[in-house]
Formats: structure tokens, C-alpha cells, sequence
């Protein structure tokens, strides 16, 4: 393998090795998507005929969002865990390298995720949108702190032997401020309500301050 | 110092119970906000102060700093389960429910999450260097929700919060006791704290 220099160089071939173990392996992928397939469907069977109000809608989203993103996620550095690869690693890209690399390939598949998901969800529960650039922003902001928070925490949970269910009760504390105001902006890109940009710039803060803190605490582990 | 805090603790009590007169239309039971808010006080110091240890952690390698970051961790959920009920019995007193989501009470359950996940993640993790390294970070990293949530969550519920109740049953008629009897309280729970922290270490 070739040593490369630049940081740049080093995350782009951080993130082509897991795109390729991922596309390799498959089953990560197939299981976060048919996660959050089986959720929008037994959400979508169970209130089927009824009318469900757009605050509803908005925050069911999140939630399958969620726990998808928990499903697929929680195992970003287990590969590299259970084979003892990680040292290894760290010996051809720097630590801030990894991180990085692992953030944009979780953000990468969360979404790839989101468009096979979110035209599902709509379909299925016959939402009209009527704002839907605030709609792609919101979900987009909304992933960059998933995958920020997500990364790091997976990091912390490679190594606990209880797994069950660790990961997404670590994550929901520190996404907590992501998914507050990304509910209430999907419900105004629904209703096609006057939205509140402040929302939007909290969103933004957040996602800045999860990126440097990941960055940051990363070095420790 | 024990004997001190059991003495204090006892009369203020005592105060409480004998000499202050109920709420005004509230009752008795209402004297719990005497309890709550000295628990709910020491809750939040606690979770700031397992973060203060967690940094020490980070920055030494100390393993007793990673001890009382976990022990702050282990009060604080005590005093925070403590708060939560206490609170959830006097917003029944006042408002007619235990519960309702008002911004105070989201934000004090985001803290019982917290909490409650980080001595998951505690409880999950074998490995002693592991384990103070990875709950050391997660602490920090909860550490920066509380500034959001606390500028975030008002702005998206409507709160009732009992301050202008309190006001209105207590603090107006009877201030200076009442305040003189509250900051005793919530000083005596602090050296509480502080005691429990102390114990084992030295």
C-alpha cells in the first residue's frame, strides 16, 4: 500500500477501502435499508386510513431515521476492531485521517440511506411537500450531526462487550438538539408554513460543534 | 463534618415540616419544591462536575480522577431520579399532571438519558483503561447538548414553570424565611454531595 501524504489523500482512501468492504459485504447496507423499510411499513400498516397531522409525520420520519442510522452505523470500526487492523491503520493515515474518512462514509451511506427511504415514506403516507428545499436541507443538516455523533460514538462502543442496544441510547442524548428543531422545520416544509431561519442556523451550530468535538475527542480514545 | 451535615439536614427538616404553614391552596405535600430544588441543584452540579473529572481524566491518565468522574455520574442519577419524582409530584400538585413535557421537564429527562447512558456505557465496557478513556469522552461530549438544550427547548414548548407559583404561594408572604430555609436546603444538599464525593478517597 502506498503512503500517502497529504491528509486529503488519506481520508479519500479511507473512505474507497469501506465504500468497497461495504459494497463487498452488502449485508450492512441491506440491513440498515430493510430496517427502516420494515419501520416506515408497520408505521405506514398500523395507521393506515387514518389521517395522520404533519407534526406526526415529521417526527415518525426522524424517528426511522433514527434507529436505521443506529442500525447501520453502531458497526462502523467493528472491521477493523475484530481483525486488530485499527493499529495498523493508524500507521498509514493519521488518527484525524480516520475519523474524518469513517464520518464522510457514514454520511455517505446515511444519505444513500435517506434517498431510498424518504420517497418510500412519502409515498406511503401521501404526504405533500410543499417546501421541499427545506425539506433536503433539514435532512441533510440532520445527517451531517447523525454521522458526527454517530462516528464517534461508535467508536466508543467497538470496544464494550454488552453491544445490544448501547449505540442508539448513547446517540439520542447528543442528537437530541439535532432532532428538536429538524422535527419542527420537516413539519413546516409539509404544512408549507413561514419557517423560522434561526432553526436552520441552531442546526448548522450543532453540527459544527459535534464535527470539532468528534475531532477533538477523538485523539483520546 | 457528617455529624455537622445530619444535624442541619435534621433542622431543616424539622423547620419545614412543624413551622412553615401549607401553600396556600396547595397543601402539605406541596413542601416537596423544599426537596426538589436542592435535588434538581445538585443533579446539574454533579453533571458538570463528572465532565470537570472526565477532562482531568483526559489530560492526566489519573485513574481516581476517572473514580470521581463515575461516582459524580452515580449521585448525580441518584439526585436527578430524586428530583424528577419530587417534581413530577408537585407539577401534579400545581398544574393538575405529572407529567407534561414543560421545557424544565424535557430538559431535566434529557439529563436522566444522559445519565443513564453513560453508566451503560460504563456497566458495557470491560477493560479498565477502556472504560475510563470511552465514558471520560462520551461525558464530555454530552457536556455540549446542555447549552443547546437549554437555549433550544423553551423556544419550542410552552413552558408553565412554577416560578411565578412559588412567587405568588410563598416567596411574596414569607420571602425571607422561605429563601433563608431554601438556600439552607440547597447548600445542605451540596455538602451532601460533596461528603459522598469525599468518601473513600483520602
Amino acid at each position: 500500500m502506498k503512503l500517502s501524504n497529504s491528509r486529503f489523500e488519506q481520508i479519500a482512501a479511507i473512505v474507497r477501502k469501506d465504500f468497497v468492504i461495504g459494497l463487498r459485504r452488502r449485508a450492512t447496507f441491506a440491513a440498515m435499508m430493510m430496517f427502516a423499510l420494515t419501520a416506515v411499513a408497520s408505521l405506514s400498516l398500523s395507521t393506515g386510513g387514518i389521517f395522520v397531522e404533519a407534526k406526526f409525520l415529521a417526527a415518525l420520519l426522524w424517528v426511522v431515521i433514527f434507529f436505521a442510522a443506529s442500525a447501520g452505523i453502531s458497526g462502523t470500526f467493528d472491521d477493523e476492531a475484530q481483525a486488530g487492523t485499527l493499529p495498523t491503520l493508524k500507521l498509514y493515515a493519521d488518527a484525524q485521517a480516520i475519523l474524518f474518512g469513517k464520518m464522510i462514509y457514514v454520511l455517505l451511506s446515511l444519505v444513500a440511506l435517506t434517498i431510498f427511504i424518504l420517497p418510500i415514506f412519502l409515498i406511503l403516507f401521501d404526504v405533500a411537500v410543499e417546501n421541499f428545499f427545506l425539506l433536503l436541507a433539514t435532512i441533510l443538516l440532520g445527517l451531517i450531526g447523525i454521522a458526527a455523533a454517530g462516528t464517534l460514538t461508535a467508536a466508543l462502543t467497538t470496544s464494550a462487550t454488552v453491544k445490544g442496544g448501547l449505540f442508539p441510547i448513547l446517540l439520542f442524548p447528543i442528537t437530541l438538539p439535532i432532532f428538536l428543531p429538524a422535527i419542527s422545520l420537516t413539519e413546516l416544509s409539509f404544512t408549507g408554513g413561514a419557517f423560522d431561519s434561526s432553526s436552520l442556523v441552531v442546526m448548522v451550530a450543532f453540527d459544527l460543534i459535534l464535527v470539532t468535538a468528534a475531532s477533538i475527542l477523538y485523539d483520546y480514545l | 463534618m457528617n455529624k455537622i451535615l445530619i444535624l442541619l439536614t435534621l433542622a431543616i427538616c424539622a423547620s419545614i415540616i412543624f413551622f412553615f404553614p401549607p401553600i396556600k391552596g396547595l397543601g402539605d405535600l406541596a413542601k416537596i419544591i423544599f426537596f426538589h430544588v436542592p435535588t434538581a441543584w445538585v443533579a446539574v452540579i454533579a453533571f458538570f462536575a463528572s465532565a470537570f473529572f472526565a477532562a482531568k481524566f483526559l489530560r492526566t491518565f489519573n485513574f481516581s480522577f476517572d473514580k470521581l468522574s463515575a461516582r459524580a455520574a452515580r449521585l448525580g442519577f441518584i439526585f436527578v431520579l430524586l428530583s424528577t419524582i419530587s417534581g413530577a409530584i408537585f407539577s401534579k400538585l400545581t398544574w393538575g399532571a405529572y407529567w407534561n413535557w414543560d421545557p424544565r421537564q424535557t430538559t431535566i429527562f434529557v439529563l436522566i438519558l444522559i445519565y443513564g447512558a453513560y453508566l451503560t456505557l460504563r456497566a458495557a465496557v470491560s477493560d479498565e483503561k477502556v472504560r475510563a478513556k470511552v465514558s471520560a469522552v462520551y461525558s464530555l461530549l454530552s457536556v455540549l447538548t446542555v447549552p443547546f438544550l437549554v437555549f433550544i427547548i423553551p423556544r419550542m414548548y410552552f413552558s408553565l414553570h412554577p416560578s411565578p407559583v412559588l412567587n405568588s404561594a410563598g416567596k411574596i408572604e414569607m420571602d425571607s424565611i422561605v429563601l433563608i430555609v431554601l438556600i439552607a436546603a440547597v447548600v445542605d444538599a451540596t455538602l451532601i454531595f460533596v461528603q459522598l464525593m469525599r468518601r473513600e478517597i483520602s
